[in-house]
């Protein structure tokens, strides 16, 4: 009897054994996960994930999709010149001449008009002028840190006059751009990487993670039908946790943070969502997260939640189909409908 | 009666060496599990310099290099842990991004266009982590 039963336990031990063996996974064709970086586009960090059998099929892939965000990181540029008509060529001829670009420029500021209506001008490219002082003030700043300061508020007030979004004259047929008021620019920087990211996104194949500066777009689950599950990062650095973690299949995710782009004068942090109405940074949230289909929209509507209260942004990412996470401290975080259906628990 | 006191005494040697066989079976199974996920959790602290490939440090030993391009980076390995503790760059991000574990985990240096990554075998939770 005892014999048998040792018998047993000893065959139960092995099959368990031969459960775990590693030669039942080598007869399926093995992809493997790899992982893609690049440090120059748009000033940000753009990393792709996804799988495939070698490194070099991945390559092929991941080399395609450099070459089609270095298209729009030349066309959205607002600082340097390129071979072709860009965003700081039609900046450069503001109040002087229209100029003649690219398709999808015209199709990029088209979005952003809709984006500006849509938010209630929370989203304005053509704040440009605005935007640039803080800019060079954080610039110098960072460089700088002793002697930090902040933007001139009567500058800040002269350039506010020079926003008008109607002033961004756009002529499809001619596919050209005028500026109309020679005081105005356009940076279109809080939206230009999700929606670069988007249209990308829907040239390429399934199965991949792309994030362009954390604008996150995923083009279906990884294999096996399973999706992909993205950490978002606590504020806080001393958790150095996630918030939470979320379920993408085909999704996109943008966080707006006032941690992400900052600079500090007299002990007290800036950072980069500046409000159009008050033309200081947003102060209502330490962080939106927004989810939803069109990573340009992401990107859009996470700025400009960012910027509205929750009643106001709860409005319209309904009229999106956004999902939308608001972190205002530690323990004050609000979610919308359905958002939580994807958290990973 | 007599007859199940018999059995209950003949306990043989080869039982002896069964339970010997399965403790020892136990035993290496456990030896084997440990050491197979001890390997696992070696992660490498991988640097990437303008994309290529240019240094893999290992996350368990502790180490302290310099990265040098267009700025110098220092880049410490401590208890399982990666930080650029120093670096001249312009704002210094990647100084400020701190100390990350864990696989999957990067630090950037923009302005160095230096990348550490944590990578490994191991299926971490999360595939991707955003700021």
């Amino acid at each position: 009897m005892f014999r048998k039963w040792l018998f047993l336990v000893l065959a139960t031990l092995l099959l368990t054994g031969c459960g775990n063996s590693p030669e039942i996974k080598e007869t399926e064709v093995v992809k493997k996960q790899y992982q893609a970086s690049f440090l120059n586009l748009f000033d940000t960090v753009t990393t792709i994930l996804g799988y495939a059998e070698t490194e070099e099929e991945f390559e092929k892939i991941t080399d395609d999709i450099y070459t089609k965000l270095e298209k729009y990181h030349k066309l959205f540029d607002i600082y340097r010149e390129y071979e072709i008509n860009n965003i700081k060529t039609i900046n450069d001829q503001a109040g002087i001449a229209p100029v003649e670009v690219d398709e999808e420029i015209i199709e990029l500021l088209l979005d952003c008009k809709e984006y500006y209506y849509m938010t209630g001008g929370k989203v304005n490219v053509a704040m440009g002028s605005v935007l640039n002082l803080w800019h060079e003030a954080r610039e110098d700043g960072v460089d700088n840190p002793l002697e930090s300061y902040l933007p001139d508020e009567a500058a800040l007030k002269e350039a506010a006059l020079h926003c008008d979004i109607e002033d961004v004259v756009i002529d499809e047929e001619a596919s050209t751009v005028y500026i109309a008021d020679p005081k105005l620019r356009l940076d279109v920087g809080a939206v230009a990487k999700g929606w670069a990211t988007e249209k990308v996104c829907r040239e390429i194949p399934e199965g991949l993670l792309v994030s362009v500066g954390g604008n996150v777009r995923a083009t279906g689950p990884k294999p096996g039908d399973i999706p992909w599950v993205v950490g978002i990062e606590s504020p806080w650095k001393e958790n150095s946790d996630y918030v939470h973690t979320l379920y993408v299949n085909r999704e996109c995710v943008v966080t707006s943070g006032d941690y992400q782009r900052y600079y500090t004068v007299d002990g007290e942090t800036y950072h980069h969502l500046i409000d159009p109405e008050t033309l200081y940074p947003g102060k209502k949230w330490k962080a939106v997260s927004v989810v939803c289909e069109d990573s340009g929209l992401a990107d859009a509507l996470s700025t400009a939640l960012f910027l509205l209260s929750k009643e106001e942004g709860e409005k319209i990412a309904k009229q999106h189909d956004a999902y939308v996470m608001w972190i205002a401290s530690e323990e004050e975080i609000y979610y919308s409908d359905g958002f939580e259906t994807i958290i990973k628990r | 009666m007599g007859k199940t006191k018999g059995m209950r005494l003949r306990f043989c040697i080869g039982d002896v060496l069964v339970i010997g066989f399965v403790v020892m079976l136990a035993i290496l199974i456990g030896v084997v599990f440990w050491i197979k996920t001890g390997t696992e959790e070696g992660n490498l602290v991988v640097v990437y310099r303008e994309g290529e490939k240019i240094r893999e440090l290992s996350l368990d030993k502790n180490t302290e290099i310099f990265i040098e391009n267009s700025y110098t980076n220092k880049l410490v390995v401590k208890d399982k842990k990666v930080a650029i503790v120093e670096s001249d760059c312009p704002g210094m991000d990647c100084v400020h991004s701190g100390w990350i574990s864990g696989k999957g985990r990067s630090l950037v240096c923009l302005p160095n266009r230096v990348e550490i990554r944590i990578e490994g075998e191991v299926d971490s939770e999360v595939d991707f982590i955003v700021r």
